[in-house]
């Protein structure tokens, strides 16, 4: 492939532009960036990076005002620019805050635009905070479902766990960086698979092999240890992490991508008991592709970074979903994977139960989930 | 008030969303002695709403063979509990003019303001349930019995129980299909108090909390009569729950840690300490942080106890408009007691503390026999008490199963 850099990434939307624009100084040079945004405001002048101004006319470089319907009206009316812009490119990461306007409305059409085009699409959204009101919320579930429809690969942020990660004194900043921090592993990951140079290289074709097809439950996680036993502990991190999305012990995934990145000292046996870990947790019975990187900065530490997907479920004769609330068709295999329905993962075993409303609150789902408070880290 | 011979056996029976706990007592000078008990686990119950009859009617009739088993004896009527969001209370008054020459109030005239506070009709779809009695007011003075006292205006007051008309329909058909017949129903709370609180502090003011598994149901008592009465769909397996989503484990494993490390207070402490999920660190065996148990655990505990506050504060407010009624000691010199399964929950009686501002205790019921002096058998205990106490008024078989409702009314 001629294009020198082989991997695309995109932020959608105000919470996509600004986490994609500090993400952008730190990336590889394997990745492109681009920011796609209706307000004029967000769009930063990246060096190296496409910025496209989306529904000028629309909506005259304001924002959407948090309405979904102009975020798609304003994708739509600006769709050459955007053809160009994905032109050729293999691989296409996606970041969109999904509360939001812009890409509540456009991230599920951008990103059949970019299929269209004939790319892979990983999509990273981020779900908005409980405290930021039920409107927002049924928006970001709305586009979810949309989008989980249209990209190959499709891995959920909550914001509500993410701030349960740092520290309850942790300044506003970190708080921000931890959701940097996740997206980032996986893209520095994907990028160094086709980075020149790795210990164990794996060529392009074969990582999207694993997001071979549209609307796959994705599963991405990551961690990383140092010390003596540094390996072992990433691997840990990244099977335990709290962030690997609604994954239950057992859901197991058919595809596996494994990349580890260590100092000098990482050996291929190392390695190799990292990928045995996580093969052990997360499956991987169809495909496991290994990625392996020294990178001597890096010192004692290991990082682990997995991205899995299992081929979508075969279409069922007649629709088996049970009617959930209001309607809603929920489908077993997708809670499994965790396509973030709220009620899946924060109710708990209450999950098929009505709702218990007091004082406006679903009482059902956890206290501290609610008040968003950060739990004391394991053992 | 005719009195009937008490039937020889008294059984209760209180249906919870965890258990179900049933009682066969035989009264022997206004004492009972307990001829069988038996406690099953509750199927088809959740969040105290029935949500599966057939699992239901299957654990009750476990319960029901069991005490028959043990008796020897049929049973053929008995008290049923009601409590859950589907109960619920408000006051309702009755009044009377006395209009005697000498001022004098007849037994004629209680009955008349009696029947007149009974006259208003429950809301559509629900039925009424019990009247509790509150206290009867004499130009304004409570009065314990207000026949040949002087007067010109007597004002009777009742806590009106109602729940929704098909919940009763089918708790009672449900024991009809087992050929009995309810003989009364009783309010869980009030029987969880009666079980625990005794008269001093009933006339003082006092509040039993009643923390079940899936439902948290309150009692206040004032000068002597109940003042009002709620229910908060929330309660232990909700500490359960929200244990197996922070630490991801199977509800029976986060039940079986809530048992054992949890706690309704958080202390810093508790960080420090990491404990196995089984204990014999063999494979499969995990570790936790005691910190983060008790983090979720208070959390949840102290919510439920702040939702009861809540909803206390805002009955005291209907009851007393434009007075500030103040939620405190003074108010309620004996302050909470906690019964209840989820009472035995580790510093459960600090946590209340802190969150009321009020004395705490846990609730013990002063049973004869040693197993049952436990917060959870507060409640079947309390049935117990509150069926002897109860003074039962004649009860003729139901001519259909809705009649003899209505004939319930009672104080």
């Amino acid at each position: 492939m001629s294009n020198p850099a082989p991997i695309l990434l995109v932020g959608l939307g105000g919470a996509g532009c600004s986490i994609v624009g500090r993400l952008a100084p730190a990336l590889p040079q394997e990745v492109k960036v681009a920011l796609i945004d209706t307000d004029a405001t967000t769009l930063q002048n990246l060096e190296n990076a496409e910025v496209l101004q989306i529904g000028r006319a629309l909506t005259r470089g304001m924002g959407t005002g948090g309405e979904p319907a102009v975020g798609l009206t304003a994708l739509e009316a600006d769709e050459p620019q955007l053809r160009r812009i994905l032109n050729a490119y293999p691989l296409v990461v996606l970041v969109a805050g999904l509360g939001g306007g812009t890409a509540g409305g456009a991230a599920a059409s951008f990103a059949a635009m970019a299929t269209e085009a004939g790319a892979t699409v990983l999509a990273f959204a981020t779900i908005p905070f409980s405290h930021e009101g039920e409107r927002r919320k049924r928006q970001a579930s709305e586009a979810l479902t949309k989008l989980a429809a249209k990209a190959h690969g499709l891995v959920v942020v909550e914001n509500d766990l993410l701030l349960m990660q740092v520290p309850a004194d942790a300044p506003l900043s970190a708080s921000f960086a931890a959701a940097d921090e996740w997206v980032a592993g996986s893209i520095r990951a994907l990028a160094s698979a086709f980075m020149p140079g790795a210990l164990v290289p794996v060529d392009s074709a074969s990582v999207r092999s694993i997001l071979s097809q549209v609307g796959s439950p994705t599963l991405f996680t990551c961690g990383h240890g140092e010390g003596p036993d540094a390996a072992k502990l990433a691997a840990r991190a990244a099977c335990e992490s709290s962030l690997s999305y609604g994954l239950g012990t057992t859901a197991k995934v058919g595809s596996l991508f494994v990349h580890v990145a260590g100092g000098e000292k990482l050996s291929a046996t190392e390695a190799f008991e990292v990928v045995n870990m996580v093969r052990a947790k997360f499956g991987g019975e169809v495909t496991t592709l290994v990625g392996a990187r020294i990178k001597p900065e890096l010192g004692d530490r290991v990082e682990v970074a997995v991205l899995g997907a299992s081929l979508p479920p075969p279409p069922k004769p007649k629709p088996k979903g049970k009617a959930g609330k209001g309607g809603k068709v929920v489908d077993d295999q997708q809670q499994i994977f965790g396509f973030a329905t709220e009620e899946s993962i924060r109710r708990g075993l209450f999950g098929s139960t009505p709702f218990t409303f007091i004082d406006g609150a679903d009482v059902d789902v956890p206290t501290y989930i609610r008040k968003s408070i950060r739990l004391a880290t394991g053992p | 008030m005719k009195k009937k011979p008490l039937p020889a056996l008294i059984t209760v029976i209180d249906i919870g969303t965890h258990k179900t706990v049933a009682l066969v007592g035989q009264v022997i000078n206004g004492k009972a002695r307990m001829l069988s008990f038996s406690e099953r686990r509750t199927d088809g119950v959740v969040k105290g709403t029935v949500v599966d009859l057939d699992k239901l009617h299957a654990s009750v009739h476990e319960v029901v063979n069991d005490l028959e088993r043990v008796t020897q004896r049929a049973v053929h009527e008995i008290y049923l509990s009601i409590a859950g969001p589907s109960v619920e209370g408000e006051r309702v008054k009755g009044f009377v003019a006395v209009p005697a020459h000498d001022g004098k109030v007849t037994p004629r005239d209680l009955a008349e303001a009696i029947a007149s506070a009974k006259r208003l009709e429950p809301p559509q779809g629900r039925m009424t349930m019990l009247y509790m009695r509150q206290p009867t007011l004499l130009d304004g003075r409570a009065v314990a019995n207000p026949v040949g006292l002087q007067g010109k205006r007597l004002e009777v007051n009742f806590w009106r129980i109602t729940m929704e008309e098909g919940n009763v329909r089918f708790r009672v058909s449900m024991v009809n299909g087992m050929s009995m017949h309810v003989r009364e129903f009783i309010l869980a709370s009030h029987a969880a108090a009666c079980a625990v609180v005794n008269d001093t502090e009933r006339q003082g003011g006092v509040m039993v909390i009643d923390v079940g598994a899936g439902t948290t149901d309150w009692i206040l008592y004032y000068k002597g009569h109940i003042l009002c009465a709620g229910s908060i769909p929330v309660g232990g397996e909700h500490v359960t729950n929200d244990l197996s989503v922070a630490l991801r484990i199977s509800r029976d494993t986060a039940e079986d840690l809530k048992l054992r490390f949890a706690s309704a207070l958080h202390r810093p402490t508790d960080l420090n300490q990491t404990i196995w999920k089984d204990g014999n660190q063999g494979v499969g065996d995990q570790q936790f942080n005691r910190g983060t148990i008790t983090q979720v655990t208070s959390l949840r505990f102290q919510e439920i106890i702040e939702f009861v506050r809540k909803d206390v504060v805002r009955n005291l407010e209907q009851i007393f408009p434009g007075h500030a009624v103040k939620f405190d000691q003074n108010f309620l010199p004996s302050g909470a007691i906690l019964t209840g399964g989820t009472a035995n929950l580790a510093d459960a009686v600090e946590a209340t503390q802190t969150v009321l501002g009020l004395p705490a205790r846990i609730g013990q019921t002063q049973f004869d026999t040693e197993a049952l002096r436990k917060p959870e058998y507060a409640g079947v205990v309390g049935m117990m008490v509150a069926a002897i106490e109860d003074a039962p008024p004649v009860v003729r078989r139901p001519r259909g199963t809705f009649d003899w409702l209505r004939d319930l009314f009672r104080f």
